[in-house]
């Protein structure tokens, strides 16, 4: 198993031109175009917007598209575009914090796990095993539920932090499974022992040899993670214990057009469509990252 | 013998992890603002009226003797009253029917669906439709089921007039009628996380070497996938349903609230809303069992199905 990927690449079928177009180029680049368009929106809202997202227009309720409203507007008569493009910071800024806090911490339990002691190890994998036997985002709807959203933190508003504490629970024990079986994996390896025979420091092996080698396979998953973070926050918020109401955030504008589906329909597609997309072009990012790792 | 040694841990294993669901369900509850009395009784009784209330409530002793008393209830079936007087077991019990057959409708959707993609992929490996399953299972994780559920009510219920879009009907044609779109819907929450392992197990059961004894042998077509690879592929498909019960009881949750059913999900959401905390307790409480239950009795089916896991 460890050795396939050395016989495909020796094998004398690859011509030089193909090799400089590894697999998985077509996916990284269509989810990095999707990526990176969404990340612009959002640093550049502003300038490809008109108007502040919560500014109303209570004359101009419910407006169908037209060229001052590209998304036509909501029932306070907000610009859905504007609040579209806006919602992308806020969805994305959980998502991206969600997703790289439980990468560090289960990272480093994960290491801690493979390379620690015997009790150390079970400990830590009983714990992940209990985790994932909880049904973790039923007890989330009913402690946020019960505690309400909270105020914000430091740079996050409303709803934020709960979300971001919630995620770090769900998914570290991805990451300390990852690093666990990785490390493992490659502790194993001739040139890891070779390395030690030759005298090398524990430490410095463990940080220069066995965590790069192990890392790959969790830098995919992160971007998975953070495209699945995405949705859970729009899920939670539409369910009423994410983002609040009334904040522009993909969800919230689900469920606040959903009394008006028959004839403002776009109210929720728009958004829909704009958590399915990003969603993907992580999955894509991810998925092409993972065929480049194992060709 | 092992079998019976296997359940026997697993049912001291589902007591000690009910105990902890409860220690859980009770801290949840403790650290939620405000007082359960005043909150029952509203801004203007006095204050007499909340400490008598207390004093009932049992809310004046000691967390560890509360404790204690929680599981004491519970254990005699009793979950508290709700915030408007009703018995938590009497709103349990009416909202429970829904949400059964809305799992009952997602399990058999998805599971089928799971079983067609992860067959086909898993015969044609490596080929154009094997890359495409994936790929397509892989995006389809990322479509939000509420808005996968409003898009079904807008382009299908609602122009065709074919499906009702709030509760479950009554009549057993209604019903079936009613749970079509929900089933759909939470199809797509489930079948994408199933389909990839799914798709592995079944490659290992092709390539083991039993099924090369099967075909040398001469048997081939439907026989060879009944009775050997489905049979051999049971284990996996229980187990992955039971590592997931937890997802799926979130995705019921998601259903209610979109298809505006009335099951216990929604009642989760709106008691958690109203900081009802004995509502809140009790399901909670009944969802995380469901879970550890799941759990115990997917691994026992697994270990009777395939002696040889049940050492391990």
């Amino acid at each position: 198993m460890i050795d396939t990927p050395v016989i495909e690449d020796a094998a004398p079928s690859t011509t030089p031109s193909r090799r400089l177009r590894r697999r998985g180029d077509g996916k990284l680049a269509v989810g990095a175009v999707i990526v990176g368009l969404f990340v612009l929106a959002a640093l550049f809202a502003p300038l490809i917007t008109s108007g502040h997202p919560a500014e109303q227009d209570l004359l101009n309720r419910l407006a169908p598209p037209s060229r001052a409203h590209v998304l036509g507007t909501d029932q306070l008569g907000r610009d859905e575009w504007t609040r579209l493009v806006y919602a992308i910071r806020i969805d994305l800024r959980v998502a991206v914090l969600g997703s790289l806090i439980p990468a560090v911490l289960g990272s480093l339990i994960g290491i801690a796990a493979g390379l620690g002691s015997k009790w150390l190890d079970a400990a830590i994998m009983r714990t992940s095993d209990i985790v994932v036997s909880l049904p973790l985002f039923i007890f989330f709807i009913a402690l946020v539920g019960l505690l309400g959203p909270g105020t914000g933190f430091l740079f996050l508003g409303p709803g934020e932090l709960p979300l971001i504490i919630g995620f770090t629970v769900i998914s570290w024990v991805v990451y300390a499974r990852l690093l666990r079986s990785e490390v493992r994996r490659v502790r194993s390896m001739d040139y890891i022992r070779a390395a030690r025979l030759g005298g090398l420091p524990r430490r410095r092996v463990i940080a220069w040899h066995i965590v790069p080698n192990a890392i790959g396979q969790s830098i995919v998953y992160f971007f998975v993670d953070v495209g699945l973070a995405v949705v859970a926050i729009s899920t939670l918020s539409f369910l009423g214990v994410g983002i609040p109401v009334g904040t522009p955030e993909w969800g919230s504008m689900i469920q606040s057009g959903r009394g008006v589906i028959q004839t403002n329909w776009w109210l929720i597609a728009a958004p829909g469509a704009a958590i399915a997309l990003i969603g993907m072009g992580l999955a894509l990012i991810g998925d092409g990252l993972d065929d480049r790792i194992k060709s | 013998m092992v079998a019976m040694r296997t359940v026997l841990a697993r049912l001291i294993q589902l007591v000690l992890v009910l105990l902890a669901v409860t220690l859980v369900v009770f801290v949840l509850t403790q650290i939620a603002p405000g007082d359960a009395a005043r909150l029952r009784l509203g801004p203007r009784a006095s204050p007499e009226a909340v400490s008598e209330l207390r004093h009932q409530l049992g809310l004046d002793r000691s967390l560890p003797h509360q404790y204690l008393d929680y599981v004491t209830r519970v254990l005699h079936g009793d979950f508290g009253t709700s915030i408007d007087g009703q018995s938590v077991s009497d709103i349990i019990g009416r909202r429970i029917g829904d949400t059964l057959w809305l799992l009952l409708g997602t399990l058999v959707l998805a599971v089928t669906t799971s079983l067609v993609l992860a067959w086909t992929a898993a015969w044609f490996r490596d080929r154009p439709v094997d890359h495409v399953i994936r790929l397509g299972v892989l995006l389809a994780l990322f479509l939000p089921a509420f808005w996968v559920g409003f898009l079904l009510i807008r382009l299908v219920a609602i122009p065709t007039g074919w499906f009702p879009v709030a509760d479950l009907g009554s009549s057993p044609a209604e019903l079936l009628r009613s749970l079509v779109l929900p089933s759909v819907t939470g199809a797509i929450i489930l079948t994408p996380v199933l389909v990839r392992s799914l798709r592995s197990s079944l490659i290992d059961v092709l390539d083991s070497e039993y099924i090369a004894v099967a075909r040398s042998l001469g048997v081939g077509g439907p026989t060879l996938i009944v009775r050997h690879v489905l049979r051999n592929a049971l284990g996996p498909v229980l187990t992955l349903l039971a590592l997931n019960v937890g997802y799926l009881f979130f995705g019921v949750v998601i259903l209610e609230a979109t298809f505006n059913i009335a099951g216990l999900g929604s009642a989760l959401v709106e008691a958690s809303a109203k900081r009802d905390v004995y509502t809140v307790q009790g399901i909670t409480l009944l969802f995380a069992t469901g879970v550890v239950l799941a759990n115990i009795l997917g691994e026992t089916a697994v270990s009777l199905l395939d002696p040889r896991t049940a050492r391990t």
